[in-house]
């Protein structure tokens, strides 16, 4: 039933919304947003369906608006109900740190380096005589009692850091960070990403407009993004991109809000929910393979 | 992210799609940007084997009624379950705590032994509300366990986790099943 609302409300204005981009891609703002609020749209609301995953947790289930983009002027287009489990869990910062801490290593490789007795130039050949000249005994002028000698257990390059985080450590660490920026109100919602200009002064407006603060990241469930805002947010370097598949704590913890569409949200939801409920969730534990998915 | 990368990236992935629409429409999704190592490289069509498409097949049914479900199903509902298990009831209203089911509808209670087994820990986890409420009951219910004697116990609010000295996992469980949780 709830996809059926979706779809239906998606085609009912989906299509004027591609439209406007259409014609009016090269027009300023203030018409724009003129023109926008001249048309009707029915208001967007989107309940939780409960029938396939029962809420664990007693937490009240979240409500969010959903808001414009394709004006800077803000307008509530409806309301989305967010599921407890996904957006009101319980904000573990520890395993959030977890998460980060992971994000830093697994791509990180220590290229500190230090070179052992043997591989310093030099000192093959006894430096003094075992006995008789009143010295201590040596063997070689790079021994690591000797300044400028080889380094004992130093650095050697290149040292990987990488490891996995369990896996249900990451998909708490999304829940966490999901519910956390929600309850900061770093999290906003919005139809689609379909805004109607190229210019990047239209979301330099926008984001001042809403008060979305000093970065932004726009997570689609597509990662084909519409060309406008990939023109728009080009040389934004505060202004990010990124398709669901690719959401990860580091990037939510980045940028200070957070901008889902709808269908992302729906999409997270979906697929949040799955791992927290799927049988064979063992599978998931055991040792990370390098060729597995 | 530079624009000439957008662009790429976008482009990389929709000739991607399209090849492989193209040639094999098996897999409509493919594991984007995992490992390379994670799939064999698509061949030609006469690689594999010929599979017949049937539309409607009746006795598909018997076969899905062998796949496992994908998720955990919700527990039907009885009016008695001879294993001992009882759905949850009390949805923390009347208390101010509350201790949420697993995804296997289990009471989360725990045994961890550490130690060669010589020291055995009570686990009661995903606690809400008011967690030092419910550390007092359990503690009380422990201490009846234990005639009298007092019993030791850890807090941790961040994690909704009660750590409880000594193993008392079937007293606990139910004592919170008859608490309704």
């Amino acid at each position: 039933m709830l996809k059926n609302i979706l779809n239906k409300s998606r085609q009912v204005w989906t299509p004027l919304a591609r439209g406007l981009s259409k014609t009016n891609t090269q027009s300023n703002v203030a018409a724009e947003s003129a023109a926008a609020t001249n048309i009707t749209k029915p208001a967007l609301i989107l309940p939780q369906d409960y029938a396939d995953y029962a809420p664990l947790n007693r937490n009240a289930p979240r409500q969010a608006w959903i808001e414009n983009i394709d004006a800077v002027a803000e307008r509530k287009m409806g309301l989305i109900e967010l599921h407890p489990d996904v957006f009101a869990a319980q904000p573990r910062v520890d395993v959030i740190q977890e998460n980060i801490e992971w994000q830093r290593k697994y791509r990180y490789v220590s290229l500190a380096h230090a070179k052992t007795r043997a591989e310093v130039r030099g000192g093959g050949r006894k430096p003094w005589p075992q006995k008789g000249m009143g010295r201590a005994r040596h063997g070689s002028i790079r021994s690591p009692l000797f300044k400028g000698g080889g380094v004992i257990h130093g650095p050697r390059s290149p040292t990987t850091h990488f490891y996995m985080l369990p896996f249900y450590k990451r998909v708490m660490g999304l829940t966490s960070t999901l519910s956390v920026k929600l309850a900061q109100d770093d999290l906003h919602v919005i139809e689609n990403v379909d805004i109607p200009t190229r210019d990047a002064q239209f979301i330099k407006d926008l984001i001042a407009e809403r008060n979305w603060g000093p970065s932004v990241l726009i997570v689609d469930k597509e990662y084909m993004f519409p060309e406008n805002i990939c023109y728009a947010t080009d040389d934004l370097g505060y202004v990010n991109l990124m398709p669901a598949f690719g959401l990860n704590v580091y990037s939510m913890l980045k940028h200070d809000t957070l901008v889902l569409t709808v269908d992302a949200i729906k999409h997270l939801e979906q697929r949040l929910l799955y791992q927290q409920h799927r049988t064979d969730a063992t599978s998931k534990g055991g040792k990370f393979k390098l060729d597995q998915v | 992210m530079s624009a000439t990368t957008k662009l790429l990236l976008g482009s990389v992935l929709c000739h991607k799609l399209g090849k492989v629409r193209l040639t094999r429409s098996m897999h409509t999704h493919p594991a984007l940007l995992s490992s390379f190592r994670s799939s064999k490289e698509v061949q030609s069509l006469e690689q594999y084997l010929e599979v017949e498409p049937i539309e409607n097949a009746a006795a598909w049914k018997f076969v899905e009624r062998l796949l496992p479900p994908p998720t955990v199903p919700r527990p039907v509902a009885k009016a008695d379950y001879p294993s001992g298990w009882q759905p949850q009831k009390s949805d923390g209203s009347d208390s101010s705590y509350f201790v949420a089911r697993t995804k296997n509808h289990m009471v989360p209670v725990y045994l961890h032994t550490c130690f060669r087994g010589q020291r055995r820990i009570t686990v009661v986890r995903r606690v809400q509300g008011d967690i030092w409420a419910l550390e007092k009951d359990l503690r009380s219910v422990v201490e009846q366990a234990r005639n009298g004697k007092l019993c030791a116990s850890r807090v941790n609010e961040l994690s909704g986790q009660i750590h409880i000295h000594g193993d008392y996992v079937d007293i606990l469980r139910e004592h919170l099943k008859a608490k309704g949780f």
